[in-house]
């Protein structure tokens, strides 16, 4: 074996053997999946089920508020007054919710419905009762107008907008899509941040045990910083593909099990379309819609091979960086005013997330997918959405590889100048001046 | 430029931002003998040391090693004791040092091999499961001094080998090297321990604020410190002896032992003889002991580094 392939072995064999990588390879899915049954819960409210008494003044609501096992209806005793009611809501521990409908609420449009608690109501909860309430209150006028029920009906459709690209009918529905991309992109982030500070921390280890004056009197400093950016780069790749594979498992032997047939992923991702979900729920099983949705709409093939790419680019760029940071320092503790610009680009493109998939086409999302700096976690995001005309072009891809590789190398090449002065550089704490001259030299 | 000349240094030139490290430095080591490489800290010796070891790079000048112009195919052929010492704390011994041996091109097979005959001769052979950060400061150096020497280095370099080793390690350490030497192997010794430099090196080089101050073999240099410094050690009084010899000479000092008995330094000047000397001296008192003053490499050193 050559001395780069040596090392690169040491940096690999080090890591995968210890304890911590063995435990995170289970744990990291356990947790992935965890967090997925977490929000889905608590996106779904931890009651099953709403004792709710209702204050109906205008005595109008009784036959036509839409009563439910879930979201059971009572009505308060008509020889009571409001703040009588209320005191008997706080004392009797089985009612969750109390509905105060004014008198007025039904004939006029001003009048507020209030809905009183001792433990807040979930989002599903609320959304459901103002849903009860203006189907009752529309019902009402249909009856009070005289129109003819199935006149209404046939007024009152419910439709989904279908968002479909005019010139690629298979791009559609691409917000929904950026779920997915979002969650590639956390990955990205994750996995960025969390190998190339394994890169920081190995050269830091090397220098403050001074075995690194020995290894580069075999190898020169650039060989051993690339054989450790690529050995610790090889790392996160294998925990990636054991992640892959344990989560898979997990997921057709485990989720299953614990969530029985209406669990649905995107239910968690936001309460207004899981509401949309339920609703549909009532004709569509979700679970199936959802996951044909994930099987066909997704472009699997290309995220995967792209999320590689990206992966690797952004990590190759930030290690470098982060193996001159380890250099230019003694110990962990003097790596934060170097480490703050370097974490400012990431965490902006995650907050730019929400925008970029609002508008993927836009100049905020082109330029943010472009710059190296924060092309990994925003383009993985784009294409997700679908690559053609509607999010991003295949040519957009391409420049941003090849400006990403073009900052790697010249990142790499300047960052192996720092660290080849800072690894020889003790007790000393190294300044931005002190890394300039490096550069300089 | 001899043949046997291991390593030939010319016209070194390094640099760094605030101060010049090496300025114009011309060496040659010759094959097969310890080379003493010595130096004030902050002379230079250390970024010398990181130029043969190909760690810098110089600004000017070239190191050839066994004549050809050195490059990264003759690390294989140099074994490098750093004074910064260390090892990776976390990884077991053994690994370790089949690692680092295999840095050096040693097949593992091979390395495996001299690591049990090397462990066995240091009393290290239950330590190959152990992690370095279990071991003794003294049990690491010995470790570390093992993988430094184990690939059969034409040249070793070895900065401060003795230091902080106790005396039982430090005198089997310096065994070694001298079993070394007698191998024929090329030895780059850095250290202030002038003692060990006297014992072991065939040769000595100073260097002082970047520039070479003085190069020869320990007898050359010590014969060109000489100041034809005596001790005579006699029988009567101080000026008996004083006015025994007229011109010629001069008196260091003088101390009185006992009632009777003197010890006296003289300096002889230009062409004065000891002989001229003794002849005018014995008439006068009774000469117990002569003894010519040699300088000691330590006595080198600080005259050769405070003339500067």
């Amino acid at each position: 074996m050559n001395k780069i392939g040596l090392i690169i072995s040491r940096e690999y064999t080090t890591r995968v053997r210890k304890k911590t990588f063995i435990l995170m390879s289970f744990l990291g899915p356990l947790l992935i999946v965890g967090f997925i049954l977490l929000t889905a819960y608590l996106s779904k409210g931890n009651k099953e089920k709403y004792e709710i008494l209702v204050v109906d003044e205008s005595h109008l609501f009784d036959s036509i508020l839409r009563n439910s096992k879930k979201y059971h209806l009572q009505w308060a005793p008509n020889d009571k007054n409001y703040s009588q009611i209320q005191e008997i809501f706080k004392k009797d521990e089985n009612l969750d919710l109390l509905v105060y409908l004014p008198v007025n609420l039904i004939k006029t449009n001003s009048m507020t419905a209030k809905c009183l608690y001792k433990e807040i109501p979930s989002t599903g909860a609320q959304k459901h009762l103002s849903s009860i309430i203006n189907e009752a209150i529309e019902l009402y006028r249909v009856s009070y107008n005289k129109i003819d029920i199935s006149t209404y009906k046939s007024i009152k459709t419910r439709i989904n907008l279908d968002v479909v690209d005019v010139e690629n009918k298979a791009n559609r529905n691409i917000q929904r899509k950026a779920f997915v991309g979002i969650a590639f992109a956390m990955f990205i982030y994750a996995f960025i941040f969390l190998y190339s500070v394994q890169v920081m921390r190995g050269v830091i280890e090397e220098k403050t045990n001074r075995i690194v004056e020995i290894i580069i009197s075999s190898v020169s400093t650039f060989q051993l910083m690339m054989a450790k950016i690529i050995g610790v780069g090889l790392v996160g790749i294998t925990q990636f593909i054991i992640w892959a594979i344990v989560t898979f498992i997990m997921s057709i032997t485990i989720l299953p099990t614990i969530i029985p047939n209406k669990y649905s992923p995107s239910m968690q991702m936001n309460s207004e379309e899981s509401t949309d979900l339920l609703n549909q729920s009532l004709n569509i099983d979700p679970s199936n819609e959802t996951l044909q949705f994930i099987i066909h709409d997704i472009q699997w093939s290309y995220l995967v091979i792209f999320f590689a790419l990206f992966f690797l680019g952004g990590y190759f760029l930030y290690s470098g960086l982060m193996a001159a940071i380890g250099a230019a320092v003694d110990e962990e503790a003097d790596t934060q005013q170097f480490l703050l610009p370097l974490t400012i680009p990431m965490v902006f493109a995650l907050t730019m997330a929400g925008k970029v998939i609002d508008d993927p086409s836009s100049s905020l999302a082109f330029w943010l997918s472009e710059i190296p700096f924060t092309s990994p976690i925003i383009m993985i995001i784009r294409i997700a959405m679908g690559i053609g005309d509607s999010s991003v072009e295949i040519w957009e891809i391409a420049l941003s590889l090849f400006l990403l590789a073009i900052t790697f190398i010249a990142t790499t090449w300047l960052s192996s100048k720092i660290y080849s002065k800072g690894v020889l550089s003790y007790g000393k704490k190294a300044s931005y001046s002190d890394l300039f001259k490096w550069l300089k030299s | 430029m001899s043949l046997n000349n291991i390593i030939e240094i010319e016209g070194l030139h390094k640099s760094y931002p605030n101060h010049k490290a090496l300025d114009d430095i011309n060496l040659s080591i010759e094959e097969g003998k310890v080379f003493g490489l010595l130096g004030p800290n902050g002379a230079g010796k250390t970024t010398l040391i990181r130029i043969i070891n190909q760690i810098l790079q110089p600004d000017e000048g070239i190191v050839k090693f066994n004549g050809e112009i050195l490059s990264r195919k003759h690390s294989q052929s140099i074994g490098y004791l750093p004074e910064e010492r260390g090892l990776y704390k976390k990884m077991k011994v053994g690994e370790q040092a089949l690692y680092l041996a295999q840095l050096k091109g040693m097949s593992k097979k091979e390395a495996k091999e001299k690591l049990n005959y090397w462990f066995e001769k240091l009393g290290a052979s239950n330590w190959w499961n152990k992690k370095i950060e279990d071991l003794s400061k003294g049990m690491a150096q010995k470790i570390q001094f093992i993988t430094t020497v184990l690939h059969n280095p034409k040249v070793l370099i070895l900065d401060e080998p003795l230091s902080g080793l106790d005396p039982v390690n430090s005198l089997l350490i310096k065994n070694e090297i001298l079993a070394l030497k007698k191998n024929k192997t090329s030895i780059i010794l850095s250290t202030h321990d002038m003692n060990s430099v006297e014992e072991i090196c065939d040769e000595v080089a100073i260097i002082n604020n970047s520039k070479k101050i003085l190069q020869g073999s320990i007898s050359e240099i010590k014969e060109s410190y000489n100041e034809n410094l005596w001790t005579v050690k006699y029988k009567g009084t101080q000026m008996s002896f004083t006015n025994a010899v007229w011109g010629g000479w001069e008196m260091i000092n003088n101390e009185s032992i006992n009632e009777y008995t003197n010890q006296a330094e003289i300096k002889l000047l230009n062409d004065f003889t000891i002989n001229n000397f003794i002849k005018g001296l014995i008439d006068h008192v009774e000469i117990l002991e002569i003894n010519k003053k040699i300088p000691s490499i330590n006595d080198v050193f600080i005259k050769a580094t405070s003339d500067e």
